[in-house]
């Protein structure tokens, strides 16, 4: 098999398989602000403040894959 | 008062739009990538296509100045501090009491960066991170909402060294600002945790061997079974200010990355989906843009706010 089209698969596997962990992470987090919101709806600035500073932790990690992916393809 | 239809439109107004929107997807679809890959080269005219995508992930020369390489994310930065700028400068030079039109967009948008910064902080020193974050947070948002508007991407010109250029391009999709505004941040964030804890106590948070020496100590002086516990903590502790230290600095990276990778990716996004689809795929995207651009921003300056919180805290936590 031929470099480009293993870089071409490897970015494919690299961006699918990073967002794996982050998706789930990301409804575990949404799971407890709305379990959260369910018991306690008037501390809902509290609360989504701090989700949302929790997403883009774990966004973030998907962001490495995605990058990792970008210079698979237009890069190496 | 009558019902006037959707949205308050009449609704064969409405229907004439809903129709030119898909006609328009249907041309674009037929002359774009994905209808030339399914239907072939129908002879529709050149000026319906776009080409293909090449994004460089270097920041390219446009020209130079003084032997200086100004690259065209240099220039958007110029711009959007421009921008920065001449707002403030048209809001300050009449203040009244009783603000008036741009003088209330902009006293709100500071009261809540204000309120954000002391929700978090605490009264005395939200107002002290206020400045940093709040000139973190303007300026990343410009930077994202700018790049958005016509002319960046689409101006060309012949680089410094002969190949083409644009001349605009997002200041957040060049990996040194991101870069610059993570030092910026991890510098003040130390410098705030050492004036605080009344300097170099302030890096017995990493290097905590205290509770290891007084063990040492007490081993030395026959109590084996106290010293013991206290030898083992210790160990632990220096462990942990190890980690601590090493989060510190990866902290810079993570920045840096989240928030070229989230900026880059949008960018590639929004370019892939006019490739694909001409003329109307792209518009739900844009939207996209406009939301990662403020939460990228607010992420950016909210997590300064919240290590500098830790940092400046972390000391009372030994005394207590």
């Amino acid at each position: 098999m031929e470099a480009e089209t293993m870089k071409l698969l490897a970015a494919g596997i690299c961006m699918g398989l990073g967002a794996l962990g982050p998706g789930i992470g990301i409804g575990i987090l949404g799971l407890g602000a709305m379990q959260a919101l369910g018991r306690n709806p008037e501390a809902r600035g509290p609360i989504m403040t701090n989700m949302i500073l929790a997403i883009a932790f774990a966004e973030a990690v998907a962001i490495y894959a995605l990058v990792v992916a970008i210079v698979l393809i237009f890069v190496a | 008062m009558p019902k006037r239809g959707f949205l308050g439109l009449k609704r064969p107004f409405l229907g004439a739009v809903f129709l030119i929107i898909v006609a328009l997807f249907g041309i674009s679809f037929i002359s774009g990538a994905l209808g030339r890959s399914i239907l072939g080269d129908l002879g529709l005219p050149s000026w319906l296509s776009v080409s293909r995508p090449d994004p460089h992930l270097p920041p390219e020369v446009v020209f130079r100045l003084f032997g200086f390489p100004i690259t065209n994310t240099i220039l958007a930065s110029w711009l959007s501090i421009l921008t920065l700028v001449a707002i403030s400068f048209a809001v300050t030079r009449r203040m009244r009491l009783i603000p008036q039109k741009l003088q209330v967009i902009f006293e709100s948008v500071l009261g809540w960066l204000l309120k954000l910064c002391q929700d978090v902080a605490g009264e005395e020193n939200g107002r002290r991170f206020f400045p940093l974050v709040a000139s973190i947070f303007l300026f990343v948002i410009i930077n994202a909402w700018l790049s958005l508007l016509p002319g960046f991407g689409s101006i060309v010109l012949t680089g410094a060294e002969g190949e083409a250029v644009h001349l605009l391009r997002g200041a957040n999709t060049d990996i040194n600002l991101p870069l610059a505004l993570a030092l910026i941040s991890f510098v003040f964030v130390e410098y705030w945790g050492i004036r605080s804890a009344g300097g170099l106590r302030y890096f017995s948070r990493f290097l905590n061997v205290s509770r290891f020496l007084r063990g040492l100590g007490k081993f030395f002086k026959g109590k084996l079974r106290d010293g013991i516990s206290f030898l083992f903590n210790g160990v632990i502790d220096i462990f942990v200010g190890i980690l601590e230290a090493l989060s510190e600095l990866v902290r810079i990276v993570s920045f840096t990355f989240r928030l070229f990778g989230n900026m880059t990716g949008g960018e590639i996004l929004i370019l892939i989906m006019l490739f694909l689809v001409p003329w109307v795929l792209a518009v739900p995207f844009y939207g996209l843009e406009l939301l990662l651009g403020f939460v990228q921003a607010l992420i950016f300056g909210g997590l300064t706010l919240v290590f500098a919180t830790i940092a400046v805290a972390a000391h009372r936590r030994e005394e207590a």
